[in-house]
C-alpha cells in the first residue's frame, strides 16, 4: 500500500518477485497440509457433545430440600438475581435436618433465580453452608421470553429434576 | 520523596501551595495537592525540569468526596533506572461551575482523559480543544459518578431506569407473592 | 513540545499536486459501530479525501456498562466478576491486577504457590490474548486461515482454564488473597506439553504470516507511532515496545514474583519496515508468546505443593486512603485507582486505567494521510478490546 518499492536494478526486481512468490507458496503449503495431515478439531455439536469438566459453571440449581434459607447466596450475588422468601415454621413442627446435619428452622416460600440476570460467577455457590446451591451441567435452556428464564426451584416440575441433577 | 517534591514545586511555582500527604504505611499511597488555578504551571514544571521530569501522563481520575471533588493526575516517568509515580491532586469545591485548566498542551493523553472526567463528574476544563461527553450520549442528563447522581428515568422515549429489575408482570411470581402476603397476614391476625 | 493534536481544526493531509487539483471536499464516512475491522463496537468518523483519510474521530461509549459506578455498590469480592468483563480476552490479568490492588491495601501475604500459579495463568492468558490478536489481525488484512489455527491453540488454553476455574472466558478465578482452585499435577503436565506444542506452532505462524510478502506490504511502514508520540499519549505495552522502547513493568518494576524469572523484553527493531509501524507492533506480540512460554516453563520447575489462599478477613474492610497499582497486561499497562473509606464494605471509587482507551486516543494522531485500508491495519495493530475502552 504505502510502501514505495524502488527497484534500483533488474536483479532486485526479480529478487522481489521471487520473494513474493516463495513466501506466498510457503503459506499455501502450510494451509494445504491441513487437507490430510491434521485431524479436524471441530465437533458436530448437537450429535456429539463435549463432556464438560467437573467444575464447569452452567445453570444454577438449588436443591430446596437442603436449603436452610440463610440468604447468604442472595447477599453474595453481585447482580442480585436470587430472590428468597421464607417465614418461621409454625410452632410444634418437626425440625428437619439437611444432608450435612444442619437443622432447617425456616420454611422456604420462594427460591427464584433469574438466569437472564445471572452472570455465572459462582460466588453464591461458594458461600452456601449446606452446599445445596450448585452449578449444574445443563447449558441448553434457551427460552422464547425473558420471563421463562426465571426459575422457581419450588415449582413441582423443577423439583422433579432433582434426581437427575443432584450429583 | 513527596515532601521534597512539594517543596520543589513551592519554590519554583509561586502560589502553587503544594501540600504533600504522606501515607502512614505502605498500604496506601502518598500524594501531592496543589491549587487548581496553578495546575497547568505545576504540571509544566514537573514535565520540563531536569530533576523530576515526569514525561508521561497515565490517567486522570476524579473522585467525589461530597464536600469537594478531586481530580487526580497520575504522572509517571518511563525511566528504567528511576521509576516514579506521582498522584497530583487538585481540589474543586464548586459543584456547579467547577473548572480547572486543561493540560492537553502538555500531554496529548489528557484529551480523552479530561473528556472522561468531564463526562463523569461535570468538571470543566479550560482551553480544552473538544470538551464533549465521551462515554455517555451527548444529551445525557447529570454526571453519573457523582455521589448525588440520580439516573434519569426516560431517555429518548425509552425507560432506562426501571423501578424494579424483576419483571413484576410475571404471573407466577405475583401469585406466589400474594400467597406469601396472605400467609403473613393470617399470621399477624 | 507543543501538541499538534487539535480536533477543532484538523490539519490538511499532505497531498501531492495531482491529487490537490482533484480535491473537492471531504467526505464523512462512518466506520463502525458494526464494522468487522474495529474489533467491537468502536465508531470512527473518518473524513476522507478520495481514498486518503484526512481526519479520524473515535466515538466511544457503545459498550459503556458503567462498571465504575457498579463497583461502588458491590463488596470487594463482588467486583471481581465485573472486572472480568473489562478486557474479556485477558480476564485473568484483569482479576490479578484488581486482587493486587486490594491485597496492597489489606496487607495480605499471598502464598508462594498461589503467586506462581497466578504467573502461570497470567502468562497462559497472555498467550491466548496474543493468539487472538494475531488471528484477528490476519483476518483484518484478508487472511482467513491463521484465524482458525490461532483459535485452535487458544482453545487448548481455554480448556485448561475451564477445567481449573469452571468458565471459559469470565473466570472469577483469582481471588483476593489467593486462588479459588488448585491446579492438579495432571493439568500442570498438560501445560508443559502445551508449551512444547505452542513453540512449534509459533514457528508455523511466522512462516505463514510474519514474513509473507502480502502481509509485509500491508503492515510495514504503516501507522507509525514513534516514541515521542507514545510518551505524549501515555501508551504502553506492545505499542510502546513496538516503537522501540524497552519498557515492561514485569522487568522494570517487578511485581508478584517476576524478579525471580529470566526472560527478555522484545522490542521492535525495524528488521522489516521501520520502528513503530504495524509490523513491529505485531512482531512484538509474537515474540512475547515465546517469552511467556519461557516463563511458564520456569514456573513449572519452581512449583511446590502448598496453600493457595492467604489469610483474608471474611468481611473486608480496608484502611482509609487510596492506592494506584499498575500491572502489565497483554494490551498494555492496566492500573486501578482505588479510594477506600474506613469501615466501608464497598470501594468508594474505583477508576480503571485502561491501556486500550489510551491507544484509541492515539488514532487521530496516526490517521491523517493514511489510506482507508491502511487505517484498518492500524486499528487492528493496536489490538483494542472495546470492553476495556468503554468499561
Amino acid at each position: 500500500m504505502s510502501t514505495q518499492v524502488h527497484h534500483s536494478s533488474v536483479k532486485q526486481y526479480f529478487a522481489s518477485l521471487a520473494n513474493g512468490i516463495s513466501t506466498t507458496l510457503k503459506g499455501m503449503w502450510i494451509t494445504f497440509r491441513y487437507v490430510w495431515a491434521v485431524k479436524p478439531v471441530s465437533i458436530e455439536y448437537p450429535e456429539i457433545r463435549e463432556v464438560l469438566p467437573e467444575r464447569a459453571r452452567m445453570r444454577l440449581f438449588n436443591d430446596t430440600q437442603n436449603c436452610i434459607s440463610c440468604t447468604q447466596c442472595a447477599m453474595a450475588c453481585p447482580v442480585d438475581c436470587i430472590y428468597i422468601a421464607s417465614e418461621k415454621l409454625p410452632e410444634g413442627t418437626e425440625i428437619k435436618k439437611t444432608s450435612n446435619g444442619q437443622s432447617i428452622r425456616l420454611k422456604l416460600n420462594q427460591f427464584t433465580i433469574d438466569t437472564a440476570l445471572c452472570c455465572y460467577c459462582g460466588l453464591c455457590t461458594t458461600v452456601c453452608p449446606t452446599e445445596c446451591l450448585t452449578h449444574s451441567h445443563d447449558y441448553e435452556f434457551s427460552a422464547y421470553t425473558i420471563d421463562q428464564m426465571k426459575y422457581d426451584y419450588l415449582a413441582p416440575d423443577i423439583v422433579a429434576w432433582r434426581d437427575r441433577i443432584v450429583k | 520523596m513527596h515532601k521534597e517534591l512539594a517543596d520543589l514545586i513551592n519554590k519554583n511555582v509561586a502560589g502553587a501551595n503544594a501540600i504533600a500527604f504522606i501515607a502512614a504505611d505502605n498500604k496506601t499511597d502518598s500524594s501531592i495537592t496543589v491549587e487548581a488555578s496553578h495546575l497547568f504551571k505545576v504540571v509544566e514544571f514537573l514535565k520540563t525540569n531536569n530533576v523530576t521530569s515526569f514525561n508521561s501522563l497515565h490517567v486522570i481520575s476524579g473522585v467525589d468526596y461530597v464536600e469537594y471533588m478531586e481530580v487526580c493526575y497520575m504522572l509517571t516517568n518511563y525511566d528504567p533506572a528511576n521509576i516514579r509515580d506521582l498522584i497530583l491532586k487538585v481540589k474543586i469545591t464548586d459543584r456547579v461551575n467547577g473548572h480547572v485548566d486543561s493540560i492537553v498542551k502538555l500531554f496529548a493523553a489528557a484529551n480523552f482523559q479530561e473528556r472522561e472526567v468531564y463526562d463523569m463528574f461535570g468538571i470543566k476544563f479550560n482551553n480544552h480543544p473538544d470538551l464533549r461527553r465521551i462515554l455517555c450520549p451527548d444529551d445525557w442528563e447529570g454526571f453519573p459518578l457523582r455521589k448525588d447522581y440520580i439516573a434519569q428515568k426516560v431517555y429518548n422515549g425509552m425507560n432506562v431506569f426501571p423501578d424494579d429489575k424483576m419483571n413484576m408482570e410475571d404471573r407466577e411470581f405475583i401469585v406466589r407473592q400474594e400467597m406469601i402476603k396472605k400467609a403473613q397476614e393470617t399470621k399477624a391476625q | 513540545m507543543q501538541s499538534r493534536w487539535d480536533i477543532g481544526q484538523p490539519e490538511k493531509p499532505t497531498l501531492n499536486s495531482d491529487t490537490e487539483q482533484l480535491k473537492s471536499e471531504l467526505l464523512t464516512l462512518n466506520m463502525g459501530p458494526q464494522h468487522p475491522a474495529t474489533h467491537g463496537v468502536l465508531r470512527i468518523e473518518i473524513w476522507t479525501d478520495s481514498e486518503i483519510v484526512a481526519h479520524a474521530i473515535p466515538h466511544l461509549g457503545y459498550l459503556h456498562r458503567s462498571m465504575e459506578k457498579h463497583a461502588e455498590n458491590l463488596d470487594f469480592r463482588g467486583v471481581i466478576p465485573f472486572v472480568d468483563r473489562l478486557d474479556y480476552l485477558a480476564s485473568m490479568n484483569m482479576e490479578w491486577t484488581y486482587a493486587m490492588t486490594i491485597e496492597k491495601m489489606l496487607g495480605t501475604e499471598v502464598p508462594r504457590r498461589a503467586e506462581l500459579l497466578r504467573i502461570l495463568t497470567g502468562e497462559l492468558q497472555r498467550i491466548a490474548s496474543h493468539l487472538m490478536a494475531f488471528g484477528t489481525y490476519a483476518l483484518d488484512l484478508g487472511a482467513f486461515s491463521p484465524f482458525l489455527y490461532a483459535f485452535d491453540y487458544r482453545e487448548k488454553i481455554l480448556r485448561l482454564f475451564e477445567e481449573v476455574s469452571g468458565a471459559r472466558l469470565l473466570y472469577n478465578y483469582i481471588w483476593i488473597g489467593g486462588l479459588w482452585n488448585d491446579w492438579t499435577d495432571e493439568q500442570l503436565t498438560r501445560v508443559g506439553v502445551f508449551c512444547d506444542e505452542m513453540e512449534e506452532e509459533a514457528k508455523k505462524y511466522h512462516e505463514l504470516v510474519s514474513m509473507n510478502r502480502i502481509f509485509v506490504e500491508r503492515t510495514a511502514n504503516v501507522g507509525i507511532m514513534n516514541i515521542q508520540d507514545c510518551l505524549d499519549f501515555g501508551a504502553s505495552g506492545p505499542v510502546l515496545r513496538g516503537a522501540g522502547m524497552k519498557w515492561d513493568l514485569r522487568k522494570n518494576a517487578p511485581y508478584s514474583l517476576y524478579n525471580e524469572f529470566d526472560f527478555d523484553v522484545p522490542v521492535g527493531t525495524g528488521e522489516v519496515g521501520q520502528v513503530g509501524d504495524c509490523w513491529n507492533r505485531y512482531i512484538v506480540r509474537m515474540k512475547e508468546v515465546g517469552e511467556s512460554i519461557k516463563i511458564i516453563r520456569q514456573v513449572l520447575e519452581k512449583l511446590e505443593p502448598g496453600p493457595i489462599m492467604g489469610k483474608v478477613p471474611k468481611v473486608m474492610k480496608l484502611p482509609a486512603g487510596e492506592v494506584y497499582v499498575r500491572a502489565e497486561c497483554p494490551r498494555g499497562e492496566l492500573a486501578f485507582h482505588l479510594v477506600a473509606k474506613a469501615d466501608e464494605k464497598t470501594p468508594y471509587r474505583l477508576k480503571v486505567k485502561s491501556p486500550c482507551f489510551t491507544h484509541t486516543s492515539m488514532l487521530p494522531r496516526v490517521a491523517p494521510g493514511q489510506m482507508i485500508a491502511d487505517f484498518v491495519a492500524t486499528v487492528g495493530s493496536i489490538d483494542i478490546v472495546l470492553g476495556e475502552v468503554d468499561r
